[in-house]
């Protein structure tokens, strides 16, 4: 059965108009008795007020249901044919075709589906791959004012931020005697090449010690 | 946590501070104020070269240590690849500037993280300046260590071209 607002309203009206009828709602009750009459109503009705009727109707759907119920196997039939035949071509609400209908986006799920399909679309022109801390990586960078040659960096991973697109890793490595901290968008389209090299034991995820430690433990050949 | 944080390691709030903050807040089980206080204070906030900045002198013009005296741009200092104003601390025997001369300067390695254009960011490890004059030409007929990509922007192309290793 299609349990959406409109049938159940449907039912309800006929058999309990005192109940539900507020003064707005006045006309489109006396109109319901008619089901010839169902898309004038439908039309006026769904748009102004669809949260009082899906609120109201299900209370009285509930007492109707307990009271009447052989009444309600007998009205159902004919009235849901002709509901149905007008609900798909009226409202966009589900019908016996469940495929078609599709949830609604919530707003906080917005930006991690953007997310999602930026990187989708970053990795169909490179595939990534996966990175942790504690790898030894060579970054092959096209930089905006040298196009010619490719910049090589390597060094270990010493950090990883997860933010979606922005993602990033900050490679830590000794150049001619001192350490230098790159920190690169891992998705950025100037990242011609990722890969890793190696990859050394760390037993955390930042590995920010290293910048006291010996230049030895970051050096990379 | 008071005899820590009034240890050597006293530092202040790190601008990476909030990132580490929320990784580090997940695995803490115990003590969690003591912990973050500790993390607060190991965080290094590194900031802009400013008046009394020293810094290293990586050419080969003489002079070893250099004092900041004024940042020629920037209402809070002089930032990787800004000119600044210094003072001679320290220099070699014999070399081309003496002990307390004024000279301008250009900072090619602060360990201040500076952003680029793509959004990847570059620090160093130390603070270094290669000393110029009036006219932007380096001393120095050396610059020693790697050096910036944002000095080709600065039209410090010369430097560049000194320069062993390019970062």
């Amino acid at each position: 059965m299609g349990s959406i607002v409109l049938p159940q309203a449907l039912f309800v009206v006929p058999r309990n108009p005192t109940k539900c009828i507020p003064q707005k709602l006045s006309v489109s009750a006396c109109v319901f008795r008619t089901p010839s009459q169902l898309n004038v109503s439908l039309f006026s009705t769904s748009g102004l007020c669809c949260s009082k009727w899906e609120s109201r109707s299900f209370v009285v759907r509930a007492e109707a249901e307990s009271q009447e119920e052989p009444e309600v196997a007998e009205t159902e039939v004919p009235e849901e044919t002709e509901v149905e035949a007008e609900a798909e071509g009226a409202v966009a609400v589900a019908t016996e075709e469940r495929p078609a209908f599709k949830p609604r986006v919530k707003l906080g799920d917005i930006m991690g589906i953007l997310n999602k399909q930026a990187i989708e679309a970053s990795d169909t022109v490179r595939p990534t791959p996966d990175i942790r801390t504690g790898d030894i990586v060579e970054i092959k960078l096209e930089v905006p004012e040298n196009r010619k040659r490719l910049s090589i960096y390597k060094g270990i991973v010493i950090s990883k931020q997860n933010a979606g697109i922005h993602t990033t890793i900050r490679i830590r490595r000794i150049i001619a005697g001192v350490g230098v901290e790159i920190v690169f968008p891992v998705y950025s389209p100037n990242i011609k090449e990722l890969k890793v090299v190696k990859h050394r034991k760390v037993r955390r995820a930042r590995l920010y010690y290293l910048r006291d430690k010996l230049p030895r433990l970051s050096t990379f050949k | 946590m008071a005899t820590s944080s009034s240890s050597r390691l006293v530092r202040a709030v790190g601008r990476s501070l909030f990132s580490g903050l929320c990784n580090n807040a997940d695995g803490l089980m115990r003590s969690a104020h003591e912990m973050m206080c500790n993390h607060l204070f190991l965080q290094q906030q590194r900031t802009f070269i400013q008046m009394r900045t020293s810094l290293k002198v990586v050419d080969n013009s003489g002079a070893k240590r250099v004092a900041c005296i004024q940042a020629l741009k920037g209402k809070k200092g002089a930032r990787l690849g800004d000119t600044i104003v210094c003072s001679v601390k320290e220099a070699q025997p014999g070399g081309k500037v003496k002990k307390g001369e004024v000279h301008y300067g250009v900072v090619v390695r602060a360990a201040m993280p500076r952003g680029r254009c793509d959004g990847s960011e570059i620090k160093f490890d130390d603070n270094a300046v290669v000393l110029i004059n009036k006219h932007g030409d380096p001393i120095g007929t050396r610059v020693f260590g790697p050096v910036p990509h944002e000095l080709r922007k600065k039209k410090h192309s010369k430097i560049l071209s000194l320069a062993e290793h390019l970062a």
